[in-house]
């Protein structure tokens, strides 16, 4: 990291003597996760978060999606418990495909954590409040305390499999809170209390499966006939935004960003399937197209206190963009997303690493810049469509605000 | 409440928290000392001897917003009474709701503000703080004490001159220290990574009101893209909306900008005639207002807010704490 100051050679020694030697109080600074104390996650340095994405985007498309919807619909234990989820998304939310039976003793929340997750169009922390709710359906623990213990050893655990991912973090401390936040549970006696956690643990695992559906329906009327919209990376939430537009008949164009992982082309890829004309541009071409813009529309990896966003690199660069240039900047973003982070600069926040890859091999003296994502204040975002209604970004500590406290 | 007047009107004490800790303490050894005249109600009597008190106060020095919002929690405590409790335990009632006010609202609060703020430094910042704000103060050394290596620069200005207390303690405790007047400010920026600032309160639309520079200091970090961070207790907050420094304030002595201490050979505006005088206004501002969209973060008990999430603590959590 340069400093502000010229001798950016020196500090970088000393940076390096440092961490040779770590000091126990830098864990309160913004340090790698410790990623060889969880076995299931093996490759350090790398951000598990986007290492899903990308294993994801390297292999999904729409056809394999529903091959595999009705691969895992022809297996599905229907035990009833998971019956609220066939009317929920469309797109792979059905079915449980990896709740074993009978695993009483042997339940892993992270196990049940990875099979939801395997399903690629349902979020991560989606996957999280799932498999969270299944640790109070299968808890043996007979007081209220055991079961409380119980499921914040769970949220911990999930919580340290993937250090860097906001969103599953927020969703699990939402989850948590929502769950346990019940007036009724000192005076019912355990068990309709426990019922009554399961109801409330299944209804905001629906909630964050309808979320994207919601999202789609609010923002339909940003989106006008003959407008052109750019997007950056690949979204999920912004194509179901995209789809419902074209559903509806709208026509507008969409412009696609997002190298050098392929996301944009991943995403252009889907958009064709829609009939959408799309055009594909590199990240540095965006400034050249602004002028043809009328909406830029993001999704996001976490939205923070402040009200600005955590999402792939880029986004902060288009945002200024379009800021400069008097375009509106939309973020369509789930609510258990709400992160109570508040970065102050680009690198206040925990880093999250990924190989990138130029096509030829660099030099050993080269450094290459490998962080993942950037944050966007809130001055350069218009409005952000989630769940809970289209909100400006002041708004968002007052959500959370009225959520944590 | 005679001392504590006079300490307010010699400057010894000066700070918000320190103000308001001192004027509590004060309210209860009066409540420990007072006895219901015959023929009259506790709460009435009480409420109007306090508001002697506080006008005694008002005399020496005006009050801080801080020490009004724990008048006003006093008087509702005082209303709020049942009419059944004995002279004795209403006073034992009062007293320990002024400890527990204390206790919660200052001195927890501080605790919780020092861990949340001491996350945001790091190794190798260079912070900058202006004039002595006592939450300031307690973040350094506790960061100092975590053992985060980082530099302070401590800017500092006329008449009072409050910024020289906060570097002795802070040189005393082993952290490097630069030192500057406010002058100086735009030369020491490019260096600066955060900005550290105390309130005296922080109105409803996220202005904050501070010792008179203040704003100067956030402004130019703003345009130097440096973090600002002020840190206040909740308790400081008000409903007010101030949109500039000059409709509510507080004048100071108008002789001490006329002289620089230990210059006495600055003294040109000594010898002027009574009719030269009529011409020249000397103004000792004592605060001043800083807009919101100076200030990146807020840091309260409350966790860190933007500026703009003030109301919300307001509207949401005021209420709590009249109703202890």
């Amino acid at each position: 990291m340069w400093w502000r100051s010229a001798s950016f050679i020196l500090d970088r020694q000393q940076h390096q003597n440092r961490t040779v030697a770590p000091s126990p109080e830098s864990f309160l600074l913004s340090s790698p996760p410790p990623m060889a104390d969880s076995p299931l996650n093996p490759k350090s340095n790398i951000s598990a978060y986007y290492q899903t994405r990308a294993a994801h985007h390297a292999v999904v498309t729409s056809d394999w999606l529903a091959q595999a919807q009705a691969a895992v619909g022809r297996h599905s234990d229907d035990d009833g418990s998971l019956g609220d989820d066939k009317g929920a998304a469309p797109i792979g939310g059905g079915g449980g495909g990896g709740e074993e039976e009978g695993s009483g003793k042997a339940f892993s929340v992270i196990d049940e954590f990875n099979s939801w997750r395997k399903q690629p169009a349902l979020a991560e922390a989606v996957a999280a409040i799932r498999a969270l709710a299944a640790v109070i359906r299968t808890s043996e623990a007979t007081t209220m305390m055991e079961l409380e213990i119980e499921l914040k050893k769970a949220s911990d655990s999930l919580k340290s499999w993937d250090t860097t991912s906001i969103s599953l973090t927020a969703g699990c401390d939402l989850f948590m809170l929502y769950v346990t936040r019940t007036s009724a549970l000192e005076y019912e006696d355990f068990n309709s209390a426990k019922s009554r956690l399961i109801e409330r643990a299944e209804k905001f695992g629906e909630i964050s499966c309808k979320a994207r559906r919601i999202i789609a329906m609010l923002s339909q009327d940003f989106i006008f006939d003959g407008c052109t919209i750019l997007v950056h990376g690949f979204s999920r939430v912004v194509l179901e935004v995209l789809k419902t537009a074209a559903e509806n008949k709208k026509h507008f164009r969409v412009l696609c960003t997002g190298r050098p992982d392929r996301t944009g082309l991943r995403f252009s890829n889907e958009l064709a399937k829609l009939d959408v004309p799309v055009k594909l541009l590199i990240d540095s071409a965006v400034a050249y197209t602004m002028d043809e813009v009328d909406v830029v529309l993001f999704g996001a990896d976490g939205v923070v206190e402040s009200g600005g966003i955590i999402n792939m690199m880029g986004t902060f660069q288009i945002a200024l963009v379009a800021h400069s240039m008097n375009k509106p900047v939309y973020v369509a973003a789930e609510s258990y997303k709400f992160a109570r982070h508040y970065p102050l600069d680009q690198k206040d926040m925990s880093p999250a690493r990924r190989p990138i890859d130029f096509g030829v091999p660099i030099p050993s003296k080269v450094e290459v810049e490998t962080s993942a994502r950037d944050y966007t204040p809130p001055q350069y975002l218009t409005l952000l469509f989630t769940d809970l209604g289209v909100l400006t970004p002041s708004v968002i500590s007052d959500e959370l605000i009225q959520l944590y406290l | 409440m005679n001392r504590v007047g006079l300490q307010y009107l010699a400057g010894d004490l000066s700070g918000g928290n320190a103000r308001c800790i001192a004027m509590l303490q004060a309210f209860q050894e009066a409540i420990r000392d007072y006895s219901t005249p015959p023929e009259k109600t506790l709460t009435r009597d009480l409420t109007s001897k306090i508001g002697g008190f506080v006008s005694f106060l008002i005399e020496c020095r005006p009050l801080s917003m801080s020490m009004g919002n724990a008048i006003r929690f006093l008087k509702s405590r005082i209303a709020r009474l049942p009419l059944t409790l004995s002279e004795s335990e209403a006073k034992t009632t009062l007293c320990s709701d002024i400890d527990r006010f204390i206790n919660e609202k200052i001195v927890l609060a501080d605790k919780v503000i020092l861990r949340h703020a001491a996350t945001k430094i790091r190794d190798g910042d260079v912070l900058l703080t202006y004039g002595s704000s006592c939450v300031v103060e307690m973040i350094l050394l506790y960061a100092h004490e975590l053992g985060k290596q980082f530099r302070v620069v401590v800017v500092d200005s006329h008449p009072m001159l409050e910024g020289q207390k906060l570097l002795r303690r802070l040189v005393v405790k082993g952290l490097s220290c630069t030192y500057t007047q406010l002058n100086a400010i735009s030369y020491v920026m490019h260096k600066v990574t955060r900005v550290f600032l105390g309130a005296s309160s922080i109105f409803s639309n996220g202005t904050v009101y501070s010792t008179v520079g203040t704003a100067s200091v956030a402004m130019v970090a703003h345009a130097f893209r440096v973090p600002v961070l002020v840190c206040c207790e909740a308790y400081k907050f008000h409903e007010r909306v101030q949109l500039d420094s000059i409709c509510f304030n507080e004048l100071g002595d108008p002789d001490a900008i006329s002289k620089v201490p230990g210059r006495v050979d600055v003294n040109y505006l000594d010898n002027l005639t009574d009719k030269q005088k009529e011409n020249l206004e000397l103004l000792n501002l004592k605060y001043d207002a800083t807009p919101s969209d100076y200030i990146s973060v807020i840091v309260t008990d409350y966790g860190m807010i933007p500026p703009t999430s003030v109301p919300v603590i307001v509207r949401g959590y005021r209420k709590e704490y009249l109703l202890i």
